[in-house]
């Protein structure tokens, strides 16, 4: 039925999704015209939690921006630094510290973890499995306190710096996070993989389900796992690579029709790889200076630049332009979550209401994020 | 590389301007400045060649604002900044139906700049709560507006010690010299 015909039609009636619901994840509302239990037309209302940071970012001298790059995405706070001292350093030709780099990758990965786990749990949550958040949050304990000893906060860091990062790393770090790494590592099999993986209940409720392809990916700018869903193999830190991510060994998970199921194990996959890829880098870890010393007040040259990095959650790009100074003339922060969510209105006209909470949840979104 | 001098045979003749600039420096490969006019047929080429969208948003700059659009592409890595002056009606063309995600990229520019796009199926606020002519917050002041000559890189830019790069292939791929048949 077309959305036309179906305001016609007296069985027709709107249903009122948020702004505060739980399988939302944020303030987000969804205004959906349902025809009993199917949605004819979702239509997704932002903006509840819009504080303008585009405008805060050209309102100050750009050290003065940091600490709210953490406070968009929350969960991937750390690549959110990341993204933005890279693009200073790219405008301003500042040289990083070759172990300042190493800190930033096992950061950002533990980071990227900490996410999934997060989002492991929720989307399950969201199915109506209670169990598995209980597991995944005592591990993402475990990524919070080894950050928090070295940043000071366990989720808005602000950590990284234009030439370094804040704080070197330590023995004590270095232990903590190898220990991790063994722990997660033996606890992927008898847990997430026997407790939900093969479990045939999950598996019989999130196959095909919604359905990603390239050509949906393309005119959406859809990215992160459920791009990758579709089987492009499509991740900045190794289609663009930055920092020193081309030295590590690392696999891109793909899937090939781009239902939920994949998105899933895209996102478990990728947790493992991330592993790998701080492990690499804790036994090439080098010594020397964390961060190099730079003036004071830095000028970005006049011209405009962008730097992209892979979030949890797909591309975020930063574009900046200068007109000289130090306070950014243009700041625009695109968000991965902004564009993932766009599609939710072609994906899922036609679906059933229970699997629209699934797709918001394979969508993973932070609603801070698409608002900033 | 081939691959990008069919793309940017179809940006110049749509018609647009097309510099290669340098990746390391700037974080994206072709500069692209065309009237708001040929924005449509650019999205259609740039889909053509499949690329996606990244964003789309505006710079405020006197006297004419502009809108900035950047690609970038699932393949081998090219990523394009492109760049248009809004019409002296304060419009500009939507393509917001060849590339749906730019559906949101305008609304939020309309939202934060004012700047309005023709054919959009549904330009209404989408951060911003509601319609507030006054209130476009990205919008610079009358003191703090700059030219785009203000913001532009300047001439001078490329690092010195940049090597030759490779000259792209032009003219009808003449077989390299070879040795001497003896």
């Amino acid at each position: 039925m077309t959305p036309e015909a179906a305001k016609q039609d007296k069985h027709t009636f709107v249903l009122n999704m948020g702004p505060q619901h739980p399988s939302t994840h944020g303030v987000m509302r969804v205004i959906l015209e349902m025809d009993g239990e199917h949605i004819l037309e979702p239509e997704p209302v932002l903006g509840y939690g819009h504080r303008i940071q585009e405008k805060m970012g050209e309102a100050r001298p750009w050290p003065g921006f940091m600490p709210n790059t953490s406070r968009m995405d929350y969960l991937s706070a750390m690549i959110y630094n990341h993204g933005y001292v890279s693009l200073i350093e790219r405008m301003t030709g500042i040289e990083v510290p070759r172990r300042a780099e190493f800190i930033r990758v096992i950061t950002d990965e533990l980071n990227r973890i900490q996410s999934h786990l997060l989002w492991l749990g929720a989307f399950l949550l969201d199915l109506g499995a209670f169990t598995p958040i209980m597991y995944t949050f005592d591990d993402r304990e475990q990524i919070l306190d080894i950050l928090e000893d070295v940043t000071g906060s366990r989720l808005t860091y602000c950590y990284h710096r234009v030439g370094g990062v804040a704080r070197d790393i330590d023995e004590k770090f270095v232990e903590r996070t190898r220990a991790f790494i063994a722990r997660l590592r033996s606890r992927f099999k008898p847990i997430y993989y026997d407790l939900v993986t093969s479990n045939i209940i999950f598996i019989k409720r999130v196959k095909d389900v919604v359905s990603f392809t390239p050509e949906l990916a393309r005119r959406y700018g859809l990215t992160g796992p459920p791009l990758r869903s579709t089987g492009i193999s499509y991740d900045i830190r190794k289609n663009e690579p930055y920092s020193i991510y081309p030295e590590f060994d690392f696999e891109v998970p793909v899937g090939t029709k781009g239902d939920c199921l994949e998105v899933y194990n895209i996102r478990v996959a990728e947790m493992e790889q991330s592993l790998r890829i701080i492990e690499q880098a804790l036994d090439r870890l080098p010594e020397g200076p964390f961060r190099n010393k730079i003036p004071r007040k830095v000028k970005l040259p006049q011209g405009d630049a962008t730097f992209s990095v892979e979030t949890a959650r797909g591309e975020l790009t930063y574009y900046l332009v200068s007109d000289g100074s130090d306070v950014p003339y243009r700041l625009k922060i695109r968000v991965p979550s902004f564009s993932n969510l766009s599609v939710l209105q072609e994906l899922c006209r036609n679906m059933l209401l229970s699997d629209l909470v699934m797709s918001l949840g394979t969508l993973d979104l932070v609603i801070p994020e698409i608002d900033r | 590389m081939s691959d990008n001098s069919i793309l940017i045979t179809d940006l110049l003749s749509l018609p647009a301007t097309v510099d290669e600039v340098d990746y390391a420096r700037r974080g994206y490969h072709l500069d692209v400045a065309l009237t708001a006019d040929r924005v449509r047929a650019m999205a259609e080429t740039l889909l053509r060649h499949e690329f996606y969208l990244v964003f789309a948003s505006a710079v405020d700059l006197a006297p004419d604002a502009e809108v900035v659009y950047q690609f970038a592409r699932h393949g081998s890595p090219c990523r394009i900044m492109a760049r248009a002056y809004v019409r002296r009606d304060g419009t500009v063309p939507t393509i917001a139906d060849i590339y749906h995600g730019a559906n949101w990229h305008e609304r939020e520019t309309k939202d934060m700049f004012g700047i309005r796009f023709a054919g959009h199926p549904y330009l209404q606020p989408l951060l911003l709560p509601e319609e507030n002519a006054e209130l476009k917050p990205l919008k610079k002041s009358e003191k703090s507006i700059k030219l785009p000559a203000d913001v532009r890189w300047l001439p001078e830019e490329p690092a010195p010690a940049a090597p030759a790069a490779p000259a792209a292939p032009k003219a009808g791929g003449d077989t390299p010299t070879t040795p001497e048949q003896g």
